[in-house]
């Protein structure tokens, strides 16, 4: 009986909280309708195509593939992104560079987006700084899963 | 025999063996880079340096001979200094290319550094500049700046070919490996060069950059090129999930094998892996029916029975007529000899090949197919082809291979096969020849199939599957089993052949040349 | 002829408001969930870039809920498949004809009850009504032919049942008070005035009575804490193979049930459409002044008292939804036969004795 009666304060309690969420925000809800300023808002809740969240400098976003000086990808296509790669996502071709001085480079680069976790292994192990994921570019949803396979432009570009 | 300790460890060894050697038998690695156990030790590379007991210096393990109650030490603090230091002078012309070099992961050099590197630069001066792209032979780059100077490829030429192409030229710091007068490394076994370079100085251009070592799977198999059988490892891919790869196989290694080919194998084994990939087919096609229809290979193997059982109750067996090859196996030619000559009494079987070749002294033989010594073992006669008698005399005509584009034209060919009711092919590749015929069955390579081979010498080796056969590929001693059974002129005798293994052991019970053989 | 055409249009007015008004509790409920844990809610759907704090979000999922697949699973019962949802929302929609809207109202010389249909036994039928909806639920589990589905249809039954006797029991004291079982009737009862100056409300007089029958209400519009039948993220309920308009429905039902039980609450808790100290010709304060309305005034104070106070039961049970985690279900056959029922027959007792004082 003691044990109900404690249940049934708790509820009450309970509810107290919920109506007192219910009425302050509805209070702040309704100064901002009528236009009043308040220090706080009613919501945290982000309006997210119109309000965005600053990105964290070390926000792992959308891969991009650096240049050299002379516009060429820096990558030298030793695969070892492709070897670290936990998804498999990366597919890289490598091919005779015409220039003495250089081996070769990716005459194919591929990073099947719709695949990758975001874990960036591929930029830990890239002992060349080619490929970096701090485009801050989050929102590259497509409609087709082929659309989501980048290749060396789309990666440069 | 006399008994030595290396790191305590008793051991007995031959007199006049090396340290390096006498430790391989006891298992215990030391470090060596000049060092090939094909060639005399030339003690260049300074890797393999140990401690000997009561000697002031350190030693030479590739090059020191063994002495009665000799104390070996190869981990002492001492050895290993002296490695680090060697590898730190190594290094110090030695670009840190690893990620671009083609030997990274099988590379002697990173594996050792791995393990006893001096990390910290101790060096101020910049690294020398070198070419680091030559053609020096038709399948040879060679990179200058990774090079240490290790004199493999200049002994392999003066030893294994005796060719002598390269030399050191220069000295000191400016000391290379070249060519004289331009004149490339150019002889059948120039693809040794890059596999036993032990760092990444000599590349292949058919392999380079194609992938990354550790990509590749590796299994061991028989060149079937030639008659010689050199053991070699097939190395390849096994692609990535998401992306489709251009070929299988990436590159043909040799296989140490002393009764064969030792360590070497030749330049057409080891380029000519491409027939593993390309063209290839992997389903049923027959042909006169206009729908792609489908058919499964119990059918078809049911459908094949029903035909040459029809002949065979009528008594005209005489009108089947085999044309065979010697890219079969010895399990696979002793059945059809089994089938086709003895239960059916069949007596056109006639052989194509690929046409003899130049030989030379080394390992290539001038029979450019696997198994001629094989078929001769088993008792077949090989017989070539006579186009008009063979279009006169038959009915039924199983054809394995595509080799008869080797001795005749197209045009020959058609005109012969035109008057043949029924003409079967087992074929692995999709050429002309597939659309001549009434039906095409997809067979497996050498690769991809169990079985044995019967080199020039009369030595059976046995190969297992490396590569998984692709889509409806069967080998041809299972169809041939199937047939068999199918026929039921001897059920019994045939369905203990589950493999290629109990085929051999039949093999060596019949014929007394496979005796024993099954190695 | 205009008898026929006035019940139609109550029909009509009836079904209107009581639809509109579920619809709209949906987005309520999101609305106010979303208020209590400091988010904003549905208030993207817009028609040409108009959004009204989203207002429109009721017509978006009747959209979506038309166009998205009807699945009928491969061995389920198709017919009864089917039927489940209709059974449902029809038992619940038709208990809206025996509630009273307002008192009567007079144009042209008629008299017009705003009520669907005055019937004796209102109280009963709604009662009978609201059980019948247990075919809905237990058809829809076991058609579905999935064993899941089967379970939480069972779940519901027996919930349903169990607090069905509570239910009943609960109101047997308030019959006692006001001795009649026609839902007018009552709410007139409650327009008279307890000592003078405190309206003889259901909730003054059968305090005990209102928080059993509460309760148990709860329970019967299967909501949180009282969810077992169909636990949307957790337990497997029997609308598990349902998509489409025909889940739709289901849904529909749940805020439908909301709404009955508040308009109930309402009717026999809280006087209906009495407003305290209104009768038919104005205020009369039990401090002595009036204060006369003409007719007209009169009805819509009442219609609104009525809406009013049901809006407040809305609002208190999507309160309790989001306040409250739900129950294990032994321990909601114990609230519902070891404590409500017993606390309901001694209510019983206890009105007995104090109406024989
Ligand atoms: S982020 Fe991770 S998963 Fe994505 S491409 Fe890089 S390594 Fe692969
Ligand atoms: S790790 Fe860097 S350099 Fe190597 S292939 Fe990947 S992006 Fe190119
Ligand atoms: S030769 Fe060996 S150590 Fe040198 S760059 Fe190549 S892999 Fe690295
Ligand atoms: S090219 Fe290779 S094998 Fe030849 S000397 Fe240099 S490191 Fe040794
Ligand atoms: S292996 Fe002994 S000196 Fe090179």
């Amino acid at each position: 009986m003691i044990k109900a009666l404690g249940y049934f304060l708790e509820i009450i309690r309970g509810s107290i909280i919920t109506t007192r969420h219910f009425v302050v925000n509805m209070h702040f809800h309704f100064m901002k309708l009528f236009r009043i300023k308040t220090k706080r808002k009613g919501a945290v809740t982000i309006q997210y195509p119109e309000e965005k969240r600053e990105i964290a400098t070390r926000h792992r976003s959308l891969h991009r593939l650096m240049t050299n000086k002379d516009g060429k990808p820096r990558c030298v296509a030793c695969m070892l992104c492709v070897t670290v790669c936990p998804s498999e996502c990366i597919y890289v071709e490598a091919a005779e560079d015409p220039d003495l001085e250089v081996q070769k480079y990716p005459s194919t680069f591929i990073i099947d987006l719709s695949r990758c976790c975001f874990c960036g292994f591929c930029v830990e192990a890239c002992p060349e700084d080619a490929i970096r994921m701090d485009t801050g570019q989050i929102e590259f949803a497509e409609y087709s899963r082929e659309d989501l396979i980048y290749n060396l432009e789309k990666l440069i570009g | 025999m006399i008994k030595i300790f290396i790191d305590e460890k008793a051991i007995e060894v031959e007199k006049s063996t090396t340290i390096l050697k006498a430790a391989e038998q006891a298992g215990i690695d030391i470090p060596h880079l000049c060092y090939h156990p094909a060639f005399p030790p030339e003690g260049t590379c300074r890797m393999c340096l140990v401690e000997i007991e009561g000697l002031p210096s350190l030693e030479l393990a590739c090059s020191t001979q063994v002495k009665d109650g000799m104390k070996v030490s190869t981990k002492s603090e001492r050895v290993i200094e002296a490695r680090k230091g060697v590898l730190e002078f190594l290094l110090a012309e030695h670009p840190p290319d690893c990620p671009i070099c083609d030997k990274a992961g099988e590379c002697s050099l990173q594996d050792y550094y791995e393990e006893y590197g001096q990390f910290e630069n101790q060096f101020n001066e910049f690294k020398e500049k070198r070419e680091k792209k030559v053609k020096i032979g038709k399948n040879l780059i060679r990179d200058m700046e990774r090079c240490i100077l290790c004199r493999r490829c200049v002994r392999f030429l003066k030893e294994v070919t005796k060719t002598q192409e390269l030399g050191v030229f220069e000295r000191g710091i400016h000391s290379e490996i070249n060519i004289l007068d331009g004149v490339l490394v150019d002889n059948n076994y120039s693809g040794n060069l890059a596999e036993i370079c032990p760092v990444g100085a000599m590349t292949d251009s058919d392999f380079r950059f194609k992938t990354r070592t550790w990509f590749l799977k590796k299994g061991e198999s028989i060149c079937p090129l030639c008659s010689r059988g050199c053991s070699i490892f097939i190395e390849y891919h096994e692609g990535f999930s998401r992306f489709t790869l251009p070929k299988r196989v990436y590159r043909i290694r040799s296989r140490e094998n002393h009764k064969v080919n030792g360590f070497w194998i030749c330049d057409i084994g080891r380029y000519g892996y491409s027939y593993i990939d390309e063209n290839r087919i992997d389903k049923i096609i027959v042909n006169n029916k206009e729908g792609g229809e489908t058919i499964t290979w119990e059918k078809m193997v049911i459908l094949l029975a029903e035909k040459i059982k029809r002949l065979y109750y009528i008594k005209k067996t005489s009108r089947i007529a085999l044309i065979l090859n010697t890219w079969l196996s010895n399990e696979e030619l002793f059945l059809i000899n089994k089938i086709f000559r003895n239960d059916l009494s069949v007596e056109n079987i006639y052989f194509t090949d690929p046409p003899e070749g130049e030989e030379d002294d080394l390992l290539l033989t001038s029979e450019r197919s696997p198994n001629k010594r094989g078929a001769r073992e088993i008792g077949l006669d090989l017989k070539p082809i006579n186009l008009e008698t063979l279009a006169d005399k038959t009915d039924l005509l199983l054809i394995f291979g595509s080799f008869m584009f080797d001795q005749f034209n197209l045009a020959e060919i058609k005109s012969a096969l035109d008057n043949i009711k029924m003409k079967i092919i087992f074929a692995t590749h999709s050429n002309e020849m597939n659309s001549l015929v009434d039906i095409v069955l997809p067979m497996s390579l050498i690769a991809e199939k169990e079985g044995s081979l019967t080199n020039v010498d009369g030595i059976v080796q046995r190969f297992s599957p490396v590569l998984m056969a692709q889509g409806e590929c069967q080998p041809e001693w299972k169809v041939l089993v199937n047939l068999a059974k199918e026929l039921e002129i001897n059920f019994r005798y045939y369905s203990q052949f589950s493999s290629p293994e109990a085929i051999l052991d039949e093999m060596g019970k019949k014929i007394s040349f496979f005796e024993k053989k099954s190695e | 002829m205009s008898e026929t055409i006035i019940i139609l249009i109550k029909v009509v007015c009836a079904l209107v408001w009581f639809l509109l008004i579920t619809l709209y509790l949906t987005w309520v409920e999101r609305k106010e969930s979303a208020v209590i844990q400091d988010r904003i809610g549905a208030n993207r759907a817009s028609i040409l870039g108009i959004r009204i704090i989203g207002l429109f979000q009721p017509f978006a999922d009747a959209i979506k809920m038309i166009f998205k697949e009807d699945f009928t699973p491969r061995f389920s019962r198709r017919f009864l498949h089917n039927l489940a949802p209709f059974i449902s929302f029809f038992f619940v929609a038709i208990t809206i004809s025996a509630i009273p809207f307002g008192d009567v109202l007079r144009i042209g010389g008629q008299e017009i009850k705003l009520q669907v249909m005055d019937i004796n036994v209102g109280l009963l039928f709604v009662l009978a009504m609201l059980s019948l909806g247990i075919y809905g639920i237990i058809l829809s589990g076991w058609s579905s032919n999935n064993r899941y589905a089967l379970i939480g249809g069972m779940r519901g039954a027996a919930q349903l049942i169990s607090y069905e006797v509570a239910l009943g029991l609960s109101l047997i004291g308030l019959i006692m008070v006001y001795p009649s079982l026609n839902l007018s009737t009552i709410v007139h009862y409650q327009g008279e005035l307890l000592f003078g100056w405190l309206p003889k409300w259901g909730v003054f007089l059968q305090p005990l009575g209102l928080l059993i029958f509460f309760f148990a209400a709860l329970a019967e519009t299967k909501r949180i804490p009282f969810d077992l039948p169909e636990g949307e993220n957790e337990i497997v309920g029997f609308f598990t193979e349902y998509s489409g308009l025909k889940w739709g429905l289901f849904m529909m039902t749940d805020f439908m049930e909301v709404l009955i039980v508040s308009t109930l609450l309402t009717t026999l808790f809280f006087g209906g459409w009495q407003v305290p100290w209104l009768a038919a010709d104005g205020f009369h304060f039990p401090w002595g002044s009036e204060w006369l309305l003409p007719h007209g005034i009169v009805v819509i104070f009442q219609v609104a008292a009525f809406n009013i106070k049901v809006f407040f039961f809305c609002w208190l049970q999507i309160l309790i939804r989001w306040t409250y985690p739900r129950f294990r279900y032994d321990q909601v056959m114990d609230l519902g036969w070891k404590l409500l029922i017993p606390l309901s027959l001694a209510n019983i007792v206890a009105t007995a004795i104090l109406l024989s004082i």
